[in-house]
């Protein structure tokens, strides 16, 4: 490519003239692509122009990156599940700092005063939108008075009761609702044709705490140059959708002479941006075969030829992954209308999707609860449980209040993993033998707790109702006692 | 501290039972009042019966760390 057209190519994306001359003496367009942002600083750039020029042509400053990412990919190799990702300390990102404006601060300041001298307390979140509500607008001291002590007053008065039936309160919340559940919808949720289970089967699994969801499904949001310009969107998807051979070759199993013939599809390579190189290198994991690229084609031969073997390989190259993230069946790119570009996946796979350069690790999410706990922790399982319920539920027109859901999620991950609830898991983790023969298979149960000479400390609800006392909750749990210090006075 | 609507239900249950098998009224009845349960709730009202509530001195939950 000429200079010129190299100066014009560059300008077209947004270069000024100035800088594109000199970076056009050293370098064409498809050098540039490789280039670092060290490279082009040689040439006497400073370093914003540098990175803002190749974020301009197509974010290549990331490339160093991309080199690691794959290494570790290709180090967890075979391993399906990635247990665990333990970033070290030191290169762990930290955590901006999000500094409140003054204003803020100040009348932060005041409500705690407030709550201070009144005695009451409210929670920060309650606080946190007292504050935003209450900015820029001209409140007097008496006034937030008013406002503070009402809100405190409406806060108490909706706090549960010490011993009340929280846990049937939120089943029966739920389940009601549940009933009028439609049993099986296969929906097209509305995102781009990929095929998702909701509904019962849906709020079933989720409860059930599947190790996989029937539909596995990502929202893979964007950063930097991809959110907004498709074109990176799209070079990102490519990178996570899986490409097998078969999608980008003709297979052609020449018997003559016991080869195969891979022939690509340009179109298709060039697409998603795959080289020849590529394929004869995914190919190496095919035993006792070698490859030879033989002008725009591939020949593929064995070591020890013969008629079944070359069936045999032929069938199994087929389905070998060229590029791409493994689970991740298919990437649909679609703009919304607040997040910019984002990418929708037939197939889950968090660990890896969250490597990938320009994927936005703070938005990206799966319906996948098992994975976000292996990946992100408890907390974001909770949080996931909590909210894939609740869409749920709401997608079918089901309004269960928030705290419900929030209940079932801390029975399911209180002790720190993710629980059933059901047989396998809460219920039939219960201390009391009588509470698990009264829940499922109670002969059983009985049985074993008699072998084994377990004892019931009748602590819980079930238990209590078998033998015929008080429950303790509710009224139940209340023990009065003669209050000698009103008599005192006499009667 | 307010008593929570449990409590406040076995107190004047309690002190109902009471007044039904013939304890003595703590405040004068007004005439034609002979449903004990209303007479406990006024008294209760009024702040006058004589029963509290027993803190629960074992929690119920134990918390175990793992």
């Amino acid at each position: 490519m000429a200079k010129k057209d190299t100066v014009t190519a560059l300008v077209k994306r947004g270069i000024t003239e100035a800088v594109a001359e000199p970076v056009a003496d050293k370098f064409t367009m498809v050098t540039l692509k490789k280039a670092s942002v060290e490279d082009i600083k040689a040439i006497g750039l400073n370093e914003e122009d540098a990175k803002h020029l190749l974020d301009a042509i197509g974010g290549k400053a990331l490339s160093p990156k991309k080199t690691t990412v794959k290494k570790a990919a290709g180090a967890s190799g075979r391993a399906k599940k990635i247990v665990s990702y333990v970033i070290p300390l030191d290169e762990r990102p930290s955590v901006p700092v999000i500094t409140e404006p003054e204003a803020n601060g100040k009348l932060r300041k005041e409500i705690n005063a407030i709550l201070k001298k009144t005695g009451r307390a409210l929670p920060r979140a309650v606080i946190d939108k007292l504050v935003a509500k209450l900015l820029g607008r001209e409140v007097t001291k008496p006034k937030l008075l008013e406002i503070v002590s009402t809100i405190a007053a409406d806060y108490d008065a909706h706090l549960m009761d010490p011993t009340e039936a929280c846990g049937i309160v939120g089943a029966q919340s739920i389940g009601e609702p549940g009933t009028q559940m439609t049993m099986r919808t296969f929906h097209y949720a509305g995102v781009a044709e990929i095929n998702v289970t909701l509904g019962l089967p849906r709020l079933i699994e989720i409860v059930d705490a599947r190790r996989s969801p029937s539909t596995p499904m990502m929202k893979v949001c964007l950063e930097g140059p991809a959110k907004v310009n498709p074109k990176y969107a799209e070079i990102v998807a490519n990178q996570i959708e899986i490409t097998k051979l078969i999608d980008v070759c003709d297979v052609e199993v020449d018997i003559n002479n016991l080869v195969i013939n891979l022939i690509p599809h340009k179109k298709e390579l060039e697409r998603k941006e795959i080289e020849l190189e590529n394929i004869q290198d995914a190919l190496v994991k095919v035993k006792k075969t070698s490859t030879e690229i033989v002008g725009n084609r591939i020949v593929l031969s064995l070591d020890e030829p013969g008629y079944k073997k070359i069936l045999m390989v032929n069938k199994a190259i087929r389905d070998i992954k060229i590029k791409g993230i493994d689970g991740i069946a298919r990437a649909v790119i679609r703009k919304e209308s607040d997040e910019g570009y984002v990418i929708y996946t037939e197939g889950s796979n968090l660990a890896e999707v969250m490597n990938i350069d320009g994927v936005d690790k703070t938005k990206t999410t799966t319906n996948d609860v098992q994975a976000i706990y292996e990946v992100l922790g408890i907390e974001a399982a909770r949080n996931a449980v909590m909210t894939e319920a609740y869409s749920t539920l709401s997608e079918q027109g089901l309004t269960v209040d928030f705290r419900h859901l929030m209940l079932v999620a801390d029975v399911m991950t209180s002790d720190g993993t993710v629980r059933a609830v059901g047989r396998q898991g809460i219920s039939g983790e219960k201390s009391s033998v009588l509470a698990r023969a009264a829940f499922e298979i109670t002969v059983d149960h009985l049985l074993r707790a008699g072998q084994k000479g377990e004892t019931d400390g009748l602590d819980g609800v079930a238990e209590n109702i078998i033998v015929g006392q008080p429950v303790n909750l509710g009224t139940g749990a209340v023990k009065l006692a003669f209050d000698y210090n009103r008599i005192k006075g006499g009667i | 501290m307010d008593h929570t609507r449990f409590e406040k239900a076995r107190i004047i249950g309690a002190r109902a039972l009471q007044i039904s098998m013939g304890a003595p009224h703590l405040l004068d009845v007004p005439e034609g009042e002979v449903d004990p349960v209303k007479i406990a709730m006024r008294e209760y009202r009024n702040g006058v019966i004589p029963i509290t509530v027993r803190a629960n001195k074992t929690p119920r939950i134990k918390i175990t760390t793992v």
